[in-house]
């Protein structure tokens, strides 16, 4: 097997080059984690606990609360903004040292984390649309659904008593989501913290709320199980220090007792203006994403796609092995399994931009390796044997002969393949790379938008994938493809 | 002198045994050709002779070496023998010159002139000098076979294998591709082995046919014996069979 070496060699060496790459993408972050600073994650879509303001600053009652701590007792803190469940999981795998979320203490949660003093009470409340006058009480909602936030206590406190009032839970992962399904009338209700609840009343979103706070929880810092207990014992000191001195008060009253927002302007091109800085920053995110992403994703996938027609058995089942794994994984699991599943196993933090371009490598990756191994395939078998035939050993023939026009066979589907790249980046909103959709969720958090947003972050969508096909139609026309 | 000497060859396929012990003898300037029903074995023989089917058990001895054998550097080997298929295999990718240039300037025998100026002799050869710069898919199937002689014969070797060069023409094109064959056997001495269903070319141009049937070679002799006095039973059956048509 001797006379394949060139071309196996070829390869090695790009292989070994992806990984060093990706070895010093990630080699300064870990220098940073050296530092004294605690990275904090936090739920950026649950005002008034933590939202973007109209500045498209993180602020609310844990951000200010955990500034003031910090500057309090000395320390340094990052926030990382994901969702809710995303900074749990990190917590848990060890990417960040804890998090402020305006997350209730409960006796499952107390199996995995570590708590500080509590510094809120938070009760449920149940709220209807404004001219909603037939659902009064818990007891109107036999039979009728409700909507809550998953992960919320107000979705806990929903599922304990669903059985005795007899009513259906629909979850959504965002308040705004549960509001707008109140108000166009797929639920009749929702639970939520009241003063979740009342942030969004007083954002405009026509809500009621008709009960009295209740299944009262305490709402504290977490921290994994047994760790970080510098952190926890420096915020509880920190803590009683601002209760003393009447800052932890002023924070308060800042937020839960907030005047009603009138002069935010509400109208599409409003919107717009106010945002126009955050979106077009989380449309570079998008781009810049897309783009490593995909020289990633092509070079892993040339390589395992040609490994897919080397005369050796051992690379064509890596290759088959590779593309099975990745093609077949959904990839929301993959990205939330790199990010949360990698330190777990490595015990090092991953950045959720380097875990982000890992999973679209390998996704995209594995699409990408499937059609260069069918588009090689395709080529009648007979350049190949004439090319050998000649005297010419198999990388020459591969080189001159079949993959130009393997390539050939490719460009649709690469160009394709680019353009799903685009779209699936905004699946890594899930592990809160700040990209487009990231940003749209943010500021609907904010303002409760949903439609107008949406709308938005669509079109600027549809633009770059109408540049980018245009592009790549230049390209094609250019290459005489 | 003997070119190729084939000594109890196999060759199966699963449980398809495709060969079933060939001895084959082809000598220096020797025009071979096998004749035999479809699905007897005949490409697998002459596709066996440069290794682009790997023998099962037996010898293959080309030039003095056992092709057979592991380990040995094929590539060295394959440039000594041309082979043209039933197909053409032209490079689609590349324009008329440069499919017979390709080999001679990547395997560094030719300089990129040289190469221009033989891709050119060797147009004349097969006569089609004004094809040049043409594109593969602008020609006639004929115009594309004798091509694809002028691309094995540019690197120059001493052995040309034909597997059917003339079944997937149109009838008037055959001549042309024949008579390109003829005259490497006749002007230039070539050693050749073809595997063909014309029988005219066999009689006019072969020192010797073969005749393989079943995964053996059933009788071997000189056209006059193989055509005007078979004695095998097989032959005699195919004979009549193809004369017939
Ligand atoms: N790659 C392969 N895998 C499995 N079986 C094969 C392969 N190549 C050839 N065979 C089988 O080997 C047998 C002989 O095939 P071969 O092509 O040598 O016949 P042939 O004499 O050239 O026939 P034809 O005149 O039709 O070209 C056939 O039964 C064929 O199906
Ligand atoms: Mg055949």
């Amino acid at each position: 097997m001797k006379r394949h070496f060139p071309v196996i060699r070829w390869l090695m060496v790009l292989s070994i080059g992806l990984v060093v790459a990706l070895g010093l993408f990630s080699a300064p972050i870990k220098s940073n984690a050296a530092e004294k600073t605690y990275q904090i994650g936090t739920d950026v879509t649950f005002p008034p606990f933590e939202y973007a303001n109209d500045n498209n600053k993180y602020v609310g009652i844990d951000i200010d609360l955990m500034n003031a701590i910090a500057k309090d007792q000395g320390f340094k803190v990052n926030f990382k903004p994901t969702s809710f469940n995303g900074a749990i999981q990190a917590v848990q795998s060890g990417q960040l040292n804890g998090m402020v979320a305006g997350m209730s203490v409960t006796p499952e949660r107390k199996g995995t984390f570590d708590f500080s003093t509590a510094y809120y009470n938070s009760g449920v409340v149940m709220a209807v649309s404004q001219n909603n006058n037939d659902i009064k009480s818990l007891k109107d909602l036999k039979g009728k659904t409700i909507a809550v936030k998953t992960g919320t206590t107000g979705a806990q406190y929903a599922q304990s008593i669903q059985k005795k009032y007899g009513f259906k839970i629909s979850t959504f992962d965002d308040s705004s989501n549960v509001y707008e399904d109140v108000l166009t009338g797929n639920s009749v209700a929702c639970f939520d913290d009241e003063p979740v609840l009342k942030y969004g009343i007083n954002q405009g979103t026509k809500l009621k709320i008709v009960t009295k706070p209740a299944a009262g929880t305490p709402i504290a810092l977490g921290v994994k199980k047994g760790t970080n207990k510098d952190l926890v014992e420096k915020f509880n000191a920190g803590l009683a220090h601002l209760k003393k001195n009447g800052e932890y008060k002023k924070i308060m009253d800042k937020y839960l007792n907030a005047k009603k927002n009138t002069e935010d302007n509400h109208s599409f091109f409003g919107i717009l203006k106010q945002n126009k800085t955050f979106l077009w920053q989380g449309f570079l995110q998008t781009l810049w994403l897309t783009i490593v992403s995909i020289i990633f994703a092509t070079i892993f996938g040339v390589i395992f796609g040609l490994f897919g027609v080397l005369p050796i058995k051992f690379f064509r089942g890596l290759s088959s092995t590779v593309i099975y794994l990745f093609r077949g994984m959904p990839l929301l699991v993959l990205a939330l399994f790199i990010y949360t599943g990698i330190p777990t196993l490595t015990g090092t933090r991953i950045p959720a931009f380097i875990a982000g371009v890992i999973t679209l490598m390998l996704d995209e990756g594995a699409y990408i390796a499937a059609f260069v191994k069918g588009g090689i395939e395709s080529v009648d078998k007979g350049q190949m044997e004439a090319a050998r035939s000649l005297g010419l050993p198999f990388g020459k023939s591969m080189r001159k002969v079949i993959l130009p026009q393997g390539v050939k066979l490719m460009v649709p589907s690469f160009i394709n393949q680019f353009i799903i790249t685009l779209k699936d980046t905004s699946i890594l909103s899930i592990i809160g790379i700040l990209e487009l959709t990231q940003t749209g969720k943010i500021i609907i958090a904010r303002n409760l938008e949903g439609f107008k947003v949406w709308a938005m972050v669509a079109i600027i969508y549809l633009v770059v994938i109408t540049l980018l096909t245009w592009l790549s139609n230049w390209v094609k026309r250019r290459a005489k493809i | 002198m003997s070119k190729i000497k084939v000594t109890d060859l196999h060759k199966q396929y699963a449980d398809n045994h495709v060969l079933r012990g060939v001895d084959l003898e082809v000598k220096d300037n020797e025009v071979v050709v096998i004749i035999g029903p479809s699905g007897s074995g005949k490409s697998t023989l002459l596709r066996t002779l440069n290794k682009l089917e790997e023998p099962t058990s037996g010898s293959v001895v080309v030039h003095g070496t056992d092709i057979a054998q592991k380990g040995v550097n094929i590539d060295q080997v394959r440039e000594q023998i041309g082979m043209v298929f039933q197909h053409f295999n032209l490079f689609n990718n590349l324009s008329v010159g440069k499919n017979i240039m390709l080999a001679p300037v990547e395997l560094g025998k030719l300089s990129k002139e040289d190469a221009v100026k033989q891709a050119k002799k060797l147009l004349g050869v097969v006569g089609l000098e004004n094809k040049f710069d043409a594109s593969v898919n602008s020609l006639s199937g004929g115009q594309k076979q004798r091509v694809a002689i002028a691309r094995a014969l540019a690197m120059n070797p001493d052995i040309m294998l034909f597997d059917e060069p003339t079944s997937a023409l149109d009838p008037e094109m055959v001549g042309d591709v024949l008579n390109v064959m003829k005259k490497l056997a006749k002007e230039k001495g070539m050693t050749m082995v073809v595997v063909t269903h014309e029988m005219g070319f066999a009689k006019e141009v072969a020192d010797r046919v073969v005749f393989v049937d079943d995964g053996i070679i059933q009788e071997e002799g000189t056209p006059d014996e193989i055509f005007n006095h078979p004695k095998n039973d097989r032959l005699k059956s195919f004979l009549s069979k193809i004369l017939e048509v």
